[in-house]
């Protein structure tokens, strides 16, 4: 081979070699951008897929929730008409318990002498109600709480409006003790709702 | 071979190495402008499919999510039932308990 033709191998092999680093480096670059991409997609597709199970999870979290609402005021509501109805039932048994004249009779003495000790008074007025200014014989009544306790009783004649029960007075009307039967059953309503909670619900 | 001659043969050769070059860099310039389509066309299929995934993940909710509450709302209203029931039968025993708290 002449010097000539060695030094236009020379030339043209540097330059092939040149030409190859060239190709070389941009499909290298080519590869690595490839890459680069492929992870920044990988990431949004994860996201993408996190979103939705998120969604599907608020989804299946927002049906159970709603249904679980539903049936929480359902149970509620009808919880509360049973509840209405026994304490309907019990004010109207608490009315015809005044029809039993011997019990009621004790009880009404024990109403009255409940709120002479709490009025602590010495001449004390018992305010009755219509009916029982007409079935309770005042003299037998004031002897029965005289006999039980040392005070002096007056009847009035003017009635309260009340289902049944009494309202105890200072002598000068100034103090009144309530104990009628709408009074105790408001004054006693936390308890009663607790007991037939626990008797009708089960509820501790 | 005279000076002349050598001194063609060599400028040929040049020209042939830097065309080689050129056709180089063009062809570097070709590949580079391939890969923001690829990056492109990549991303979409991906992309699309994961979209197609996702749309199909929040239906399948819909659908668990509903059939859950149809079950736990039939399984609910059963043991409420049941409940109410023992409610009514103990209705009088509770308003017997009520009145002996009242009149007590």
């Amino acid at each position: 081979m002449s010097e000539t033709s060695k030094f236009t191998d020379d030339i043209l092999t540097a330059s092939k070699e040149k030409s190859r680093q060239i190709v070389e480096q941009a499909e290298e670059e080519h590869r690595r951008l490839l890459a680069e991409a492929a992870s920044a997609i990988s990431n949004e597709e994860n996201q993408i897929l996190r979103n939705a199970n998120a969604e599907a999870e608020g989804i299946r979290r927002r049906e159970i929730s709603e249904v679980r609402h539903q049936v929480k005021l359902l149970e509620q509501s009808e919880k509360d008409r049973i509840l209405t109805s026994v304490l309907d039932d019990v004010k109207r048994k608490l009315r015809e318990s005044t029809q039993d004249r011997d019990v009621y009779f004790k009880y009404l003495t024990r109403l009255a002498t409940d709120a002479i000790t709490h009025l602590g008074m010495e001449h004390v007025t018992i305010h009755l109600t219509s009916d029982d200014l007409k079935r309770v014989d005042p003299t037998q009544f004031t002897r029965e709480i005289e006999k039980l306790m040392p005070v002096k009783v007056e009847i009035s004649k003017e009635p309260i409006d009340a289902s049944g029960g009494v309202v105890v007075a200072s002598k000068d009307g100034r103090i009144r003790i309530v104990n009628t039967f709408e009074q105790r059953l408001e004054a006693l309503e936390p308890r009663l709702l607790i007991e037939a909670g626990r008797i009708l619900f089960d509820e501790r | 071979m005279s000076g002349l001659e050598t001194v063609k043969i060599i400028v040929d050769a040049e020209k042939e190495a830097s065309k080689m070059l050129n056709e180089a860099q063009d062809k570097a310039v070709e590949i580079r402008q391939q890969v923001d389509v690829a990056i492109a066309s990549e991303r979409e299929k991906r992309l699309s499919k994961a979209r197609n995934e996702a749309e199909s993940i929040v239906q399948q909710a819909e659908v668990e999510g509903k059939a859950e509450a149809a079950r736990l709302q039939k399984e609910s209203e059963g043991r409420i039932k049941q409940d109410l029931q023992r409610a009514s039968a103990a209705h009088s025993t509770a308003v017997k308990a009520l009145l002996e708290i009242i009149m007590s």
